[in-house]
């Protein structure tokens, strides 16, 4: 299954086309063969062999460590039976054997089931056994060539074993990721639920709280505050990142990001569906509303609520931050933006204009204080 | 407590939380109301409500079983006459929406105190829109959207008013509507149709969306509340 089964399909085209190569040398090699029928008996055998790995090899069921053995025996067998059917001169002019490069088969098959170390480890078996058909004296081991093979066999199974072990590696942190997105999900679901019952239960302890008085309007308080509290995490996505990553890469949601703004004394209003903003702009237009918040708690009072509407229009967002404040003086803001006293001339005013928009302030004393920022979505900048 | 001299108006309640349940039902009763029924399950509510006959349907958003949205429709189903008013915990999302399209006549947070919870059900008898600043929000929010979308749904796309508007944006920043009646020197009952007037063209709205749907994908028109049920339990799950 998974990354696996194509590592031992190419195990399976390695030793096929490894048959084509060794069948081709055997016919322009024809010389080299004392006996040379047998050795097309060898290669009828070893083409058997071939269709019998790839059938066993493609169920993992079939992977067995009696199937890898019996892989490596018959090979090391079919290449040791070159010293039958070749002339024995031939060894020494390092010829090939008669199993050509099907004799890697194994050393694959071993490195995708178990890894490097298995791999090298059938490399070394397979490449005594053509180190000791070569060379019958260990004085010629040196001479020639000759170790490539077993050196390349080697090096073989150590890259596929690697690479077998990070596939492996790959599909177990795949699989778990997939764990762990449908445990979230699940586990979101069951967090909606919980929080529904404890918003429940703490708007009751408010609402009774407060009609029993005394010590009992106090608790009944303090789960009014918690409730606002959890309602806001939950809104603003409990500050994990989830709210964000519908959107395209760089756009923050704007009502996630002002609904942390929400209290007792401060509503944000929005939309249902996600207000999109570039990162950048999102932020400046936080900022601009937080500005805009502090001076309600300045100039109104702690008591004064206060309300944040957000407005998408196409091509402009429009944020709105009234409250129910006594309100500001006609002429008392251009006084105090002259003074260059008040936050309103810079925090927002100055925040707002760099992103290309605009500001409205709206106050009449009695009649609280009404701000609306107008952002455009492409933003001008200067 | 009003000077409803003649019969008092019924009440059903549904909401799966038994305290509060309970404490709803209790406060509407100590207030003069008839509960008729007070029941925590929104397909047995819909069984019942036809016997019941209730005036107004106090119902929980989040229920055990079916949606609020489906309680809403089915409600309006069976019995045309009764006002829907949606009860929430969780403050104003997407799901308040769909049960204001689907003909809930009005919204309230549950953390409202008991005063402001009666005064809604009072209201809500009386054919008034009871709005919270999030609902308008939201239902500003949902008419762009739709005068916004591909060209075909645009042409069909309901529209606010100017006046609708700028009513909307008052309650949605924290204006009440005597407050507002007062800065746009209109009558209270005025500014009152207004805002029933915008959820009455989302309903309208909605109900055409459905049975347009319905055509469209070869059902009969009388299937489209089905239809409609079954999408919005989608996204409530």
């Amino acid at each position: 299954m998974g990354f696996q089964a194509p590592l031992w399909r190419a195990v399976a085209a390695y030793r096929f086309a490894s048959l084509a190569y060794a069948t081709i040398l055997l016919l322009v090699d024809r010389g080299n063969y004392a006996r040379w029928p047998w050795a097309w008996a060898v290669l009828a055998g070893m083409a058997a062999w071939t269709a019998v790995t790839t059938r066993i090899y493609a169920t993992p069921a079939g992977r067995t460590n009696i199937m890898l053995a019996t892989d490596l025996v018959v090979t090391a067998a079919a290449l040791l039976s070159t010293d039958l059917v070749q002339y024995g001169s031939a060894s020494y002019v390092g010829d090939m054997p008669v199993t050509a490069t099907w004799v890697a088969g194994p050393v694959l098959a071993w490195a995708v089931a178990a890894g490097r170390r298995a791999g090298m480890v059938a490399a070394i078996i397979l490449g005594v056994c053509d180190l000791v058909l070569v060379h019958h004296t260990f004085g010629h081991l040196f001479a020639g060539a000759d170790l490539n093979g077993p050196v390349l066999l080697l090096l073989a199974g150590w890259v596929v074993g690697y690479v077998s072990r990070l596939a492996a590696r790959a599909e177990y942190a795949l699989q778990h990721a997939t764990q762990v997105e449908a445990t979230s999900r699940e586990r979101d679901r069951i967090a909606r639920d919980i929080h529904d019952s404890v918003l429940q239960v703490l708007a009751l302890v408010q609402r009774r709280g407060a009609e029993a008085g005394g010590e009992a309007a106090e608790i009944g308080r303090l789960a009014g505050a918690q409730e606002t509290a959890l309602r806001t995490l939950i809104a603003s996505g409990g500050g994990q990142a989830a709210p964000f990553d519908r959107l395209p890469f760089g756009e923050l949601d704007l009502t996630a990001l002002l609904a942390r703004e929400n209290s007792a004394v401060v509503s944000v209003i929005a939309p249902a569906e996600p207000v999109r903003l570039a990162g950048e702009t999102a932020e400046q237009t936080v900022l601009a509303v937080r500005a805009a918040l502090d001076n309600v708690r300045r100039h109104a009072g702690e008591g004064t609520h206060a309300w944040i509407l957000i407005e998408d229009e196409d091509s402009l967002v429009s944020v709105t931050i009234r409250d129910d404040g006594p309100g500001i003086a006609p002429g008392r803001l251009t006084d105090a933006a002259a003074d260059g006293r008040l936050g309103v001339s810079h925090a927002i005013r100055g925040r707002i204009r760099d992103l290309g928009g605009t500001v409205s302030i709206d106050s009449d004393p009695g009649a609280g204080t009404e701000i609306r920022l107008r952002i455009p979505r492409a933003s001008e900048k200067a | 407590m009003t000077d409803q001299g003649e019969s008092p108006v019924r009440v059903m309640v549904i909401d799966d939380h038994p305290m509060w349940r309970d404490a709803v039902a209790r406060d509407l009763t100590e207030a003069g109301f008839d509960v008729v029924a007070a029941i925590g399950e929104g397909a047995q509510a819909l069984r019942v409500v036809g016997a019941t006959q209730p005036d107004v349907v106090v119902a929980d958003l989040r229920l055990p079983d079916v949606s609020g949205v489906e309680v809403t429709r089915g409600v309006l189903a069976a019995r045309p006459a009764a006002r829907v008013l949606i009860l929430s915990a969780s403050g104003e999302h997407q799901d308040v929406l769909d049960a204001v399209k689907a003909g809930a006549a009005g919204y309230i947070l549950k953390s409202a105190s008991r005063a402001e919870f009666l005064d809604a059900v009072r209201r809500t008898a009386s054919g008034d829109a009871v709005f919270t600043p999030g609902l308008a929000g939201l239902v500003l929010g949902e008419f762009r959207r739709l005068a916004s979308g591909p060209a075909t749904d645009g042409k069909h796309a309901p529209r606010l008013t100017d006046r609708e508007a700028e009513i909307l944006r008052m309650v949605a920043t924290g204006l009440s509507y005597r407050q507002i009646a007062g800065r746009l020197v209109l009558s209270h009952r005025t500014v009152q149709n207004h805002v029933q007037n915008t959820l009455s063209k989302l309903h309208l709205h909605n109900r055409a969306e459905l049975v347009r749907y319905a055509i469209e994908h070869g059902l009969d028109a009388s299937a489209a509340d089905a239809t409609g049920s079954a999408g919005s339990a989608g996204t409530g799950a």
